[in-house]
């Protein structure tokens, strides 16, 4: 929940309060076996649950000494991949609603609902993919699923490439978001800000380019950096990622490697260590620490996901804007808590005090 | 194994683009000085409870733009009296972490105003004083 303290329609501070957001999934998985903690992973996030069990499992396969197959790789990078696509276009379409564009949600929408299924067709499941297991994947992808996807992303590219020109043109949008919570690069680091947000204030930092993992340094792609910081320029780094994302999943399925993907057996057991896991989840870099004394759990698992970051730090960037800016502000941090959905707001003068959610919000003064 | 040297600090290299120092609490604010100058941000703060050896370890992922590495200050508190300078004032962005060691481990962070209970645990535990990622707390 943000709290918001307004002076007439100006915003002077504001503070946020993260809720019950921790389950207790970190104790859980000191509790049960690595396998389960698997499991466990996938479930922090729904949106971006396939990255969630890549940290862990890429993290726990160090520490049992497993080395996954270059197939298992190029599948696992597939349906990172098309998670990030479905992600991207989830947040615009949220922006969108949230700026009142409600057509623009729908048509987007939509359109994810074909990623969706492209999901489903390698995992078998449209949300969850648990595809992920220690030394490989669960299931492989054979010619014809291969073929239907690379069909199908071609729909999907051209209506991406759409998308980021409404978004780059449409006057509405454009005015709604531009010059609107602006963060400078320097401001960017000093606060800890990861992913599309760091990106959009001009600095280069991609988990899959600077610190690859799975397939990420056997496939080519550009890393999407913007200048302008504001929150126009973090919706068109999005889009223009999940472009560059639609590339990536091509140049995957074309260059997969032969050989097995999914493993026969794996270990239950892991060397005492510790290691630090990262990946670029669709919010920015997702960590996890991950500590063995050996034997069958883990002993400490550290999660920290992006939005973690990218919601408390960025408390100073509402200062001097318009009340009806804020949730497009929160929104353009593309925030993964349903629970900080509601809104107080005090105003200082008036004495007044109340909770709205971020769609009335945005509507502040137009009715 | 490589080294990086930062300062007087030699971080020791455990794996690809990871690199580790180990410091006393009161080195702790020194070494994140050197290290934010290395264009760094700080990923997070991961605590590990050691009840075996009565210490709370305190883990400060560090990624470098500058030298593309994870650079991990390690430093290590008493489960008893586990105080650690702030570094909120050097880096704000570590806010979210130094609230989280507060509240999951009771790691207090010596000048941080905005320390409290119930930022991430319910009421029905902080009200009895306990510290849920602690091994002995029975949650």
């Amino acid at each position: 929940m943000l709290r918001v303290r307004t002076e007439g329609e100006e915003v002077v501070e504001v503070s946020v309060n993260t809720g019950y957001n921790h389950r207790g999934i970190e104790k859980l998985m000191e509790k049960n076996s690595w396998i389960k903690g698997m499991y466990l992973a996938g479930r922090v996030c729904g949106i971006c649950n396939a990255v969630h069990t890549q940290v862990y499992v890429q993290g726990v396969e160090k520490l049992m000494g497993v080395e996954p197959p270059p197939r298992a790789n190029y599948i696992r990078t597939v349906v990172m991949e098309l998670e990030r696509i479905h992600s991207h276009m989830l947040i615009s379409a949220v922006v969108a609603e949230i700026v009142g564009f409600d057509t623009l949600f729908m048509l987007i929408m939509r359109d994810r609902e074909r990623v969706m299924y492209l999901k489903d067709l390698v995992t078998g499941s449209r949300v969850h993919a648990d595809i992920h297991i220690v030394g490989g994947v669960k299931r492989d992808i054979d010619e014809v699923r291969r073929d239907k996807i690379l069909s199908e992303l071609k729909v999907v590219e051209e209506r991406l490439k759409y998308y980021r020109k409404v978004f780059e043109e449409d006057y509405t949008l454009v005015k709604r978001l531009t010059e609107v919570g602006r963060i400078r690069t320097a401001e960017a680091l000093r606060h800890c800000l990861v992913g599309p947000t760091l990106r959009a204030s001009g600095v280069k930092s991609d988990v899959r380019f600077d610190d690859p993992y799975a397939a990420y340094s056997e496939i080519p792609f550009n890393v999407v950096v913007r200048d302008e910081g504001d929150s126009w320029a973090r919706m068109v780094v999005r889009l223009e990622e999940a472009l560059v994302s639609v590339d990536i999943v091509r140049y995957a399925l074309e260059h997969l490697p032969q050989g097995p993907a999914v493993p026969k057996a794996f270990p239950r057991a892991a060397k005492v260590g510790e290691v630090i896991s990262r990946v670029e989840a669709p919010r920015g870099e997702l960590i996890y620490h991950i500590v063995s004394t050996g034997g069958g759990n883990p002993y400490r698992v550290k999660i920290r996901t992006p939005s973690f970051l990218n919601i408390i730090n960025t408390e100073f960037t509402y200062l001097g804007h318009r009340l009806a800016d804020v949730p497009v502000i929160f929104a353009s941090y593309d925030p993964c808590i349903s629970c900080t959905e509601r809104v107080l707001v005090v105003d200082e003068k008036r004495g007044l005090k109340k909770y709205l959610s971020l769609r009335e919000l945005a509507r502040w003064g137009t009715t | 194994m490589a080294e990086l040297s930062i300062g007087n600090y030699s971080f020791r290299e455990v794996g690809p683009r990871r690199y580790v120092v180990s410091v006393d609490p009161d080195k702790l604010r020194e070494a994140v000085e050197l290290v934010v100058k290395e264009d760094s941000y700080l990923s997070t703060i991961s605590a590990v409870d050691l009840p075996k050896e009565g210490a709370i370890e305190l883990n400060y992922v560090f990624w470098s733009i500058k030298h593309r590495a994870a650079l991990i200050v390690k430093t290590r508190v008493s489960r008893e009296r586990p105080v650690v300078p702030t570094i909120v004032d050097i880096i704000p962005g570590a806010l979210g972490g130094e609230l989280e060691a507060y509240d999951l481990f009771g790691v207090v962070f010596e000048g941080n105003a905005r320390l409290r209970r119930g930022f991430l645990v319910p009421e029905d535990l902080t009200s009895k004083g306990v510290y849920p990622m602690r091994k002995d707390a029975g949650v």
